[in-house]
């Protein structure tokens, strides 16, 4: 097409770049406004217990506080997703170790914090139980009365004859696998701002991921009218998923609405880790079987998901968990089945990938397992399972653009790939090698969460200055989604990218868009925007029609110039005068995107096709690991993906090393560990391990772009499937290199130095 | 208490609690740039230099900072504009959230000081106190690269 590639495609920095750069941005932990109160939250100190009695006079006198709220000063709606379980205090019974028991609002954060501790709470402990399969069983404790053997949903996805298939392939894999509690961690603890203002309307700054999916949560839990809840988004800190719940707007605003001041809740570190809501941990057996050439026949699953001690967004990470990858590959006959169940633990959520890592990680070490039993070369064995454009996959979803088969090719070509099977350890070998490789599938934009509507709408405001505001309600979290759109914008309407704003989401303004979350924003958001910009370029050009007193179809639009014959009008020629002859009004270009042929998963089965387009990745890794110490060391990593067009190759790479980094995160070091009550031991950088620069390959990145039909200039997801592939690909290289067998994460020193010591071990018996 | 602080070349009467940290001084002034990852020393985002040595501003007492030129991002670009390392992280894209931004900003720029020419292990190095949930680094990595050759370039 022609002048597409102008700023489409383009390395762009960051509209928000400068700000950031000089310390002038404001995030939600900077914002402050005159009369501002502070709350403080008060956690259970058990894991399962009765509340007998809260004794709060002794911090309601202390000097500076304003009241202390329990579950009596507020709204008793419970919320939650699917399943509305929770409370916004806990009420008769705590039911994790650090449920919001209660909270000080007061003058300053540090009379706040002082004063939760002369909060006296008087527990009677309940037994407790933090093993989901343990919590499964009859004698356990429950939960929650309504919920009998402490499952919360229980779902399946079935297709074929899983049996029949079974019977007939020549090697069947077998494991099962653990899957951590990890956390987001983003170097911003999450933090929120609310207040009522004279005419009663509740306002909320709130880097919250989805803020029109927050608003009318709010607005439920609260028994408010819509139009009374106004939520302004500020681009917050990193969210990876943790800013998408409620998980302490609820308290936030509860406060403000009774004490009619403004209210900030910001939580410190340790506070992050019980208040923003990690990965699913889960418990997955497998078991995945193929033909002699390499082609899978039958998979069978049984997730035990950890919901933890409340339902928030965990029943849809289950359903992922059960479905998405089955679509990765040509597979006809499935079995999974999947229980969510709870825990007094912390509850679970959604972060980056949702439940997709989780089974990513079981299938792909399976293949690399059933690819040396059948002596194939497993990026060949991925590539004969690969689908292609124009498949509809097991669950219904219908790819329309698939470059699988050229990911896996480039991962190979492009890495000295030398595959030979499982590796042998040697005596008095200290040092081993290998290389791995997974792949993955993605949606761009996952339909049924939000009840009524999936789609997004964009306006593309022009004032007589020639500016251009581009607003859309989907948001940033620091993704880049807001330069993303600035881009479209401006490769559509011919201008630079200098005179185009993309303001924050303000309910009071934004058109309506969920947000940053199931990969959505520039497959969904872009397309509105694109079609918004279009529309306004359409106006434009009928302003520039009328000035010249012609038809529109006889103007040509080039260059930032409106042309006919030898007339010329300038870009801001026409809006000036174009808007000034109609009294100073603003030039609206609208547009909506609404997928189309996509559906909520049908509820019993899962099947639907139920994203405008998917995204394939393989990453390809090298490593070395240390026997005496057992530790990995990444040499090399290469990641590719079909995102359908890179719109910018800056954002996109950066989405790919900053997922690939987290994966191994996730694949090495991460994990929160919880203590005898349900306590976190390692709340804390020190404890809980990201990577550090030290730690982190130089990630290479490539790109295939297959220029989906559907998104906007080709572009699908990249954001969440970044991270997808990358701890199945280490403990592929970890098969190649010693031929241990991974089936829990994270692969710590300790537990790889105890897997090498076990293979020595018989290593030396067999002698 | 009242203390002198020197920040940013300007001197300041700053209202303090005997025990609050530098980190807390400099954000009440409203020098927000300077970030609150933490508050125990190991995410880096409190950066700040001290006669030019980066410290953890939300480890050091605002009282021992008396007399010691401060440097807070919101220092550091001159009247020509962007800091060479500034400019380098805008161009280079190593901002997603940027959160960690000003933090990195500023230990880079101490070790660009110290060192013109670093090697990418010396440059991993000295960025392993500062953390980045982001970017994965590597965007970080070539922006500082991208100056110690700009410095090589000036140099010939
Ligand atoms: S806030 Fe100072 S090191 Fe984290
Ligand atoms: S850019 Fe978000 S933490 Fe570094």
């Amino acid at each position: 097409m022609k002048n597409e590639s102008r700023v489409i495609g383009r390395r762009v920095s960051r509209i928000d770049a400068t700000e950031k750069v000089t310390g002038s941005f404001k995030y939600p932990s900077d914002l402050t406004m005159p009369g501002l109160l502070h709350a403080v939250v008060l956690r259970s100190p058990h894991g399962h217990a009765e509340i007998e009695e809260i004794e709060s006079s002794a911090a309601e006198s202390l000097e500076g506080v304003i009241k202390v709220f329990t579950a009596k000063d507020v709204s008793q709606e419970l919320f939650g997703e699917i399943v509305k379980d929770t409370p916004i205090f806990a009420r008769e019974k705590v039911r994790y170790y650090g449920e919001p028991v209660a909270c000080v609002l007061a003058d300053s954060e540090d009379v706040a914090r002082n004063a939760i501790k002369k909060i006296k709470v008087k527990y009677k402990t309940l037994p407790e139980v933090f093993d989901p399969s343990e919590a499964m069983k009859e004698e356990a404790p429950l939960i929650h009365d309504n919920y009998p053997g402490n499952i919360a949903v229980e779902k399946k996805a079935e297709r074929g004859d899983v049996e029949k298939a079974f019977a007939e392939c020549a090697v069947i894999e077998k494991d099962t696998f653990t899957l951590p509690y990890v956390h987001q961690v983003p170097l911003e603890p999450n933090g929120c701002i609310a207040f009522v203002d004279e005419r009663g309307q509740l306002n909320l700054y709130t880097p919250n991921q989805s803020p029109a999916w927050l608003r009318s949560r709010l607005a439920e839990l609260f028994n408010l009218d819509l139009f009374q809840v106004r939520v302004i988004q500020i681009q917050g800190g990193g969210g990876f998923g943790g800013k998408c719940p409620l998980t302490i707007e609820q308290i936030c605003v509860a406060l403000a609405l009774d004490i009619k001041r403004p209210v900030r809740l910001v939580n410190n570190r340790e506070e992050d880790f019980y208040a923003t809501w990690g990965r699913v941990p889960m418990k997955i057996e497998l078991e995945l079987g193929a033909d002699k050439s390499g082609k899978l026949l039958a998979k069978r699953s049984r997730v035990i998901a950890d919901n933890g001690a409340y339902s928030n967004i965990a029943p849809g990470v289950l359903s992922t968990a059960l479905t998405r990858i089955d679509s990765l590959y040509r597979l006809k006959n499935v079995e999974n089945i999947g229980w969510l169940v709870y825990t007094n633990k912390i509850p679970t959520g959604m972060f980056r990938g949702f439940g997709n890592p989780q089974i990513t990680f079981t299938v792909e070490t399976l293949i690399d397992r059933l690819a040396a039993r059948l002596n194939i070369d497993p990026g060949e064995m991925r590539k004969r399972n690969a689908p292609c454009a124009g498949d509809v996959s097991v669950h219904g979803w219908n790819l329309k653009s698939c470059g699988l088969t050229e990911c896996i090719a480039i991962c190979m070509e492009e890495s000295n790939w030398n595959w030979k099977g499982p590796g042998k350890m040697e005596k008095g070998k200290k040092v081993y090698r290998g290389q791995g490789l997974a792949c993955c599938i993605h949606v761009a934009g996952n339909r049924g969460v939000y009840p009524s509507f999936d789609g997004s709408a964009a306006e593309v405001r022009i004032g007589p200055d020639g500016g251009v505001k581009v607003l859309s309600g989907e948001g940033e979290i620091g993704c880049g989604a807001n330069t993303t759109f600035a881009q479209i914008a401006a490769e559509i309407l011919g201008v630079e990218m200098e005179r185009i704003q993309v303001p924050e989401v303000d309910s009071c303004y934004s058109p309506f868009g969920l947000g940053a979350y199931a990969s959505r924003v520039t497959a969904i958001g872009g397309n509105a925007v694109k079609n918004a910009a279009e529309n306004a370029l359409e106006q434009l050009k009928e302003e520039a029609a009328c000035l010249m007193g012609l038809n529109k179809e006889e103007i040509i639009y080039e260059e930032g110039r409106f042309k006919s014959g030898d007339k010329t009008l300038t870009f801001e020629e026409v809006c000036r005068e174009g808007c000034y002859s109609k009294g100073g009004t603003t030039i609206v270009g609208k547009g909506t995107y609404i997928p189309q042929d996509v559906t909520i998963a049908d509820k019993e089965t899962l099947y639907g096709n139920i994203s405008p387009s998917y995204s394939f990745g393989a990453q390809l890794v090298d490593l070395e690991i240390d026997v005496e110490t057992g530790k990995v060391k990444i040499l090399d990593f290469l990641a590719v993906q079909d995102l359908g067009r890179v719109l910018n190759p800056l954002g996109a790479e950066g989405q790919l090393e900053g997922g690939v980094i987290m994966g191994i995160g996730y694949a090495l070091s991460e994990e929160l560990v919880l203590g005898e009550k349900g306590e976190v031991i390692n709340p804390r950088y020190r404890d809980y391990k990201i990577p550090l620069a030290i730690d982190s390959p130089q990630v290479r990145v490539k790109f295939v772009e297959t220029n989906d039909p559907v998104g906007p200039f080709g572009a699908k997801s990249v954001g969440e499937p970044a991270l997808v592939p990358t701890a199945p690909a280490i403990a592929n290289a970890i098969f190649n290199a010693v031929g241990i067998k991974v089936n829990s994460l994270p692969i710590t020193p300790e537990k790889m130095k105890m897997e090498l010591q076990k293979k020595i071990r018989e290593l030396e018996e067999k002698e | 208490m009242q203390i002198k602080l020197s920040i940013n070349g300007q001197k300041k009467n700053v209202e303090i609690n005997p025990g609050d940290t530098l980190l807390k001084a400099i954000r009440r002034l409203g020098l927000t740039g300077t970030k609150e990852g933490c508050g125990e020393g190991e995410c880096g985002a409190c950066t700040v230099l001290l006669d030019g040595l980066p410290i953890n501003s939300c480890l050091y007492l605002a009282f021992n900072a008396q007399g010691k030129d401060i440097l807070t991002i919101e220092g550091l670009k001159g009247k020509n504009g962007l800091h060479p390392v500034q400019k380098a992280f805008v161009e280079e894209g190593a901002i997603q959230c940027g959160y960690c931004t000003p933090g990195m900003v500023l230990i880079s720029k101490a070790l660009i000081d110290r060192n013109p020419h670093p090697t990418e292990e010396e440059i991993r190095n000295s960025l392993s106190g500062n953390l980045c949930r982001c970017t994965g680094y590597v965007k970080i990595v070539n922006a500082v690269k991208r100056v110690a050759e700009g410095g090589k370039r000036n140099e010939k």
